[in-house]
């Protein structure tokens, strides 16, 4: 009989389902207060002295945190700047991963090895070691203080690990169906568009996501290579918020929940693709 | 279709790397151009006290936060890999604050951790009097006391293990589900199961994971310690490698020294990869992969 | 059919046994007895619960009703390791990372046996099933038919009440399947000891079998020695799964017309069941037909006929006398070779 799922089978029944579900909200316990506390910190009125207790939901609940911080740190515009960049980087980011990884695919395996190796390599590189040199190289290029080295990441599909995800999608493809295109005489751009793509559409939207969530949330390229207030993005803007008084915290959480709320949100609706196994392993329901 | 992903890969990986090593003999500080500076700014470095307080507390960061984040995102991956009642919203929950934007994060830590205000220390003086904890004591002092300090970076860090338990919960899915029923028809306890099925199983992916976080390390502590400790309490408590970079250069504008620096983060993250091939081979032969 | 003699004692007893998978019935009220000693195999079709029966056995998957008796003991209740049940599984559930001989000793050293007698012991083991050279390698080194091999000693290792043995031959090139098939009733005639093995392969269930359970949906539709289910299948359905190609059933008022005298008992709406091989082609009064296609296995052939009446009809002719396509013939069959059954029961009538 096929279809067995994974996971040791009933072993202790009952009671092992009770632990995991203690642990289960356990988790939920030690993740959810963080971000629960960002939210109804951010409601706070402003400028009050410190509460003697920690408070879950405020007293009085205010938006006044919200008001300020779009008045004083140029949110609005910084917000723009953020959302031009990802409009721009995302698409192009998750158009030239699609590619490589297809081309990748159909390459003789000695060559793609290289380049998944390079590719590799690339991936292990941490970004801080490239900030000095690439920051001369772009100064040298004259294009320091534009949004083009923020949007110039795209060109590595984000990370090289999206690449290689669709290295891997692509190559999980039977051969038979390649073979089926080329013997209907497919481009291989035809085939890439009309067969491949539509294919491993689950890896696009989960790529898509993440592209955006770490778009988005950059914060190690703007600040090295933006200084026009008018060019910030976000997340640098929220950097001009931690310098406030910490009784004004609720100002600078207003912030953070601003660029918080599309990266969770889009992470949350892109989430069941991380786990879509879930659904095809039936057999430990509770 | 691979070429602008190889335009990419050579002008934002490839050529960088080989400027670093260029721009690492040189003095530059964007105003003039570069010039030749030999060995000095090497020989600097070895000498520089601050810069051996960056590498000491990265090495030292490396080996306390990515043990736990390793362990965090193993424990979650082994409990939460079965369906079981509030499984699905605990691995959201415990993805969440990966998808935080860093700064938002640092920002939200930055609250946290405040002496006064924070919640942290609010629920730590509950019950005590005139400020200090139920048991008397002063509560920590986070982003004053270096000890504290560097905990708070690593607590920070710890949260932030979302990638590495998505992988290891897929590799632990990813088992074959017989080879837990024979062990199980032997009677084997849970800890058999853990030490002589799981984790043997699932130790080329956990090896790979740590060399993996060890680099990642070099560059996920520089947010925190920009943002929420600014590299102190005074002097260097939580400068950081990549922060000493930053630093260097764009700051002091010292790009040919920060180059030399940064040709040490390399040579450390070469060193990791070398490692991860020898350890991919060794697993390879191992288990015929 | 079901009204086995159930004795507790037997060395497995399956009492009335219903289990449930995903919320769909998969074993019916299941009674099946394995005496001490017997290898039963059960055989059925994909989707009859063939597995889900071992797993119960096994305690892997629960029983909805019903309960289990291994060795004279009430075991439902018991979890899977207190049993003392080992079981081979198709894909042979090998640990990556263990040498063979480890492999085989995990049973030994997860209960505590110490290191020298472990070894002792799976090195017997090892032997007994020709895997003695094996020790050393680890699972990834081996070959299917080794892996088998591994796996059958794993099992034995330990010297259960009840060996479970899930298509353990189903992965397996055929030259070899034929081979492990006639090494694994070896093995059992020399342990003696009591095994259930599961199979579609109805070949290798006449070869290997003291006795068949034919399963079908989650019931026991017969249960008989190899000579039992082939010579007097207990149902339509038994006919139709044992024997390749499969049986011919006819209405039993029409088509063909068997010679000699018909038994007792042919009231009422019946079927009649003939094997290819008692077909006789050219008999005088037999009934018309046509050749659509004859295929030839070696010396035997194998015609594809239809009936004036449009019924199919398949018939096993020496390959020197084969018709040809689109031959007209005349087919007859003595009712001494046939089978007579219940045209909607599908049940056997008489003997």
């Amino acid at each position: 009989m096929g279809g067995r799922a994974s996971g040791p089978p009933p072993l202790s029944g009952r009671i092992g389902r009770i632990w995991r579900a203690l642990g289960s909200l356990f988790v939920l316990l030690v993740f959810v207060p963080p971000l629960l506390l960002l939210v109804s910190g951010s409601l706070t009125e402003p400028g009050l002295p410190p509460s003697p207790t920690p408070q879950v939901i405020p007293d009085p609940v205010s938006t006044a945190g919200y008001r300020q911080a779009l008045a004083v740190g140029g949110v609005l515009r910084a917000a723009l700047n953020s959302l031009l960049v990802a409009v721009v980087a995302v698409p192009l980011s998750v158009l030239v991963a699609a590619l490589a990884g297809f081309a990748l695919a159909r390459l003789a395996p000695r060559r793609a090895a290289l380049i998944v190796v390079a590719s590799l390599v690339a991936l292990m590189v941490p970004a801080t070691a490239l900030l000095v040199p690439r920051f001369a190289i772009f100064r040298v290029l004259g294009l320091t203080d534009t949004l083009v080295p923020l949007i110039a990441p795209a060109l590595l599909g984000t990370s090289p690990l999206y690449v290689l995800v669709y290295y891997l999608a692509f190559r999980a493809l039977p051969r038979d169906l390649y073979d089926a295109c080329l013997v209907e005489d497919m481009t291989p751009m035809g085939i890439w568009w009309r067969f491949a793509l539509p294919m491993v559409r689950p890896v696009t939207a989960a790529i898509t996501a993440l592209t955006f969530v770490f778009t988005w949330s950059n914060f190690l390229d703007p600040l090295i290579y933006v200084y026009d207030r008018d060019l910030f993005t976000l997340p640098l803007a929220l950097r001009s918020l931690s310098v406030l008084d910490p009784t004004n915290f609720p100002v600078f959480l207003a912030g953070a929940v601003l660029a918080t709320g599309p990266a969770v949100l889009v992470f949350g609706l892109a989430q069941r693709r991380f786990f879509h196994h879930d659904d095809q392993t039936g057999r430990n329901r509770p | 279709m691979l070429a602008p992903y190889l335009v990419g890969l050579v002008g934002l990986v490839l050529l960088p790397a080989a400027v670093t090593l260029a721009l690492a003999f040189t003095e530059y500080d964007l105003v003039n151009p570069p010039s030749w500076a030999g060995l000095a700014n090497v020989s600097e470095l070895v000498t520089d006290p601050v810069f051996r307080v960056a590498l000491t507390n990265s090495l030292v960061f490396a080996l306390v936060a990515v043990p736990l984040r390793v362990l965090l995102a193993l424990g979650l991956a082994l409990l939460l890999h079965r369906r079981s009642f509030g499984s699905r919203p605990a691995r959201v929950a415990a993805l969440l604050p990966t998808a935080v934007p860093e700064i938002a994060y640092g920002l939200l830590w930055l609250w946290l951790f405040n002496p006064l205000y924070g919640p942290i220390n609010q629920l730590l003086r509950v019950g005590g009097e005139n400020g200090l904890t139920m048991l008397g004591r002063t509560p920590p002092q986070w982003l004053t006391d270096p000890t504290d300090a560097r905990a708070a970076i690593i607590l920070m860090s710890v949260f932030t293990m979302g990638e590495t338990f998505v992988v290891l919960l897929a590799a632990r899915r990813a088992l074959p589900a017989d080879v837990y029923e024979v062990a199980a028809l032997e009677d084997a306890t849970g800890w058999d199961v853990f030490r002589r099925v799981t984790l043997p199983l699932m130790a080329p992916v956990l090896a790979l994971l740590v060399v993996r976080d060890l680099i990642a390390s070099l560059h996920f502590s520089f947010v925190p310690a920009f943002v929420v400790t600014d590299g102190g309490p005074p002097p260097y408590a939580t400068t950081y490698l990549s922060l000493f970079i930053y630093r260097t250069g764009f700051e002091y504008l010292r790009y040919g020294y920060a180059a030399a620096a940064t040709l040490v983060m390399m040579l450390l993250t070469v060193a990791a990869v070398v490692l991860q091939w020898r350890l991919f081979r060794r697993y390879r032969a191992f288990y015929r992969l | 059919m079901s009204d086995v003699d159930l004795t507790h004692d037997a060395g497995l007893t399956l009492d009335g046994v219903s289990a449930a998978y995903r919320g769909v019935t998969v074993l019916q009220q299941l009674r099946l007895t394995v005496a001490r000693g017997e290898l039963l195999v059960v055989l059925g079709p994909s989707g009859a619960g063939k597995s889900t029966l071992l797993r119960v056995v096994a305690g892997l998957e629960p029983v909805t009703t019903g309960r289990v008796w291994i060795a004279g003991r009430d075991v439902t209740a018991d979890r899977p390791g207190r049993r003392n049940v080992s079981m081979v599984f198709q894909s042979y559930a090998l640990f990556p990372h263990l040498t063979v001989a480890e492999n085989i000793a995990f049973g030994l050293v997860v209960r505590d046996v110490p290191k020298v007698a472990a070894r002792e012991r799976a090195r017997t083991a090892a032997e007994q099933v020709g895997a003695a050279h094996l020790l050393g390698r680890r699972p990834g080194q081996l070959s299917g038919g080794e892996r088998q091999r591994v796996a059958l000693a794993r099992a034995l290792v330990r010297e259960p009440d009840v060996f479970l043995l899930d298509e353990p031959l189903s992965n397996l090139d055929l030259a070899l399947r034929v081979q492990m098939r006639a090494e694994l009733r070896a093995l059992h005639d020399r342990l003696g000891a009591t095994m259930a093995h599961v199979t579609h392969d109805q070949t290798e269930a006449l070869v290997l079998a003291d006795r068949i359970a034919v399963l079908r949906d989650g019931r026991v539709e017969q249960v008989g020695t190899p000579d039992e289910i082939w010579h007097t299948p207990a149902s339509r359905f038994v006919a139709g799964f044992v024997g390749s190609p499969a049986m011919n059933v006819l209405p039993g008022s029409g088509p063909i017309q068997p010679s000699g005298a018909p038994p007792a008992g042919m009231a009422g709406e019946r079927e009649i069941g003939f094997r290819p091989e008692a077909v006789v082609l050219g008999e005088p009064d037999g009934a018309a037909a046509t050749v659509d296609r004859v295929e030839v296995v070696g010396t035997d052939a194998y015609a594809y006929l239809t009936l004036r009446a449009g019924n199919p009809v398949v018939a096993r002719v020496p390959a020197a006398h084969r018709p040809a396509r689109g031959d007209a013939v005349r087919v007859g069959v003595h009712w001494a070779d046939t089978h007579v059954f219940d045209a909607t029961t599908g049940l056997r009538c008489a003997a």
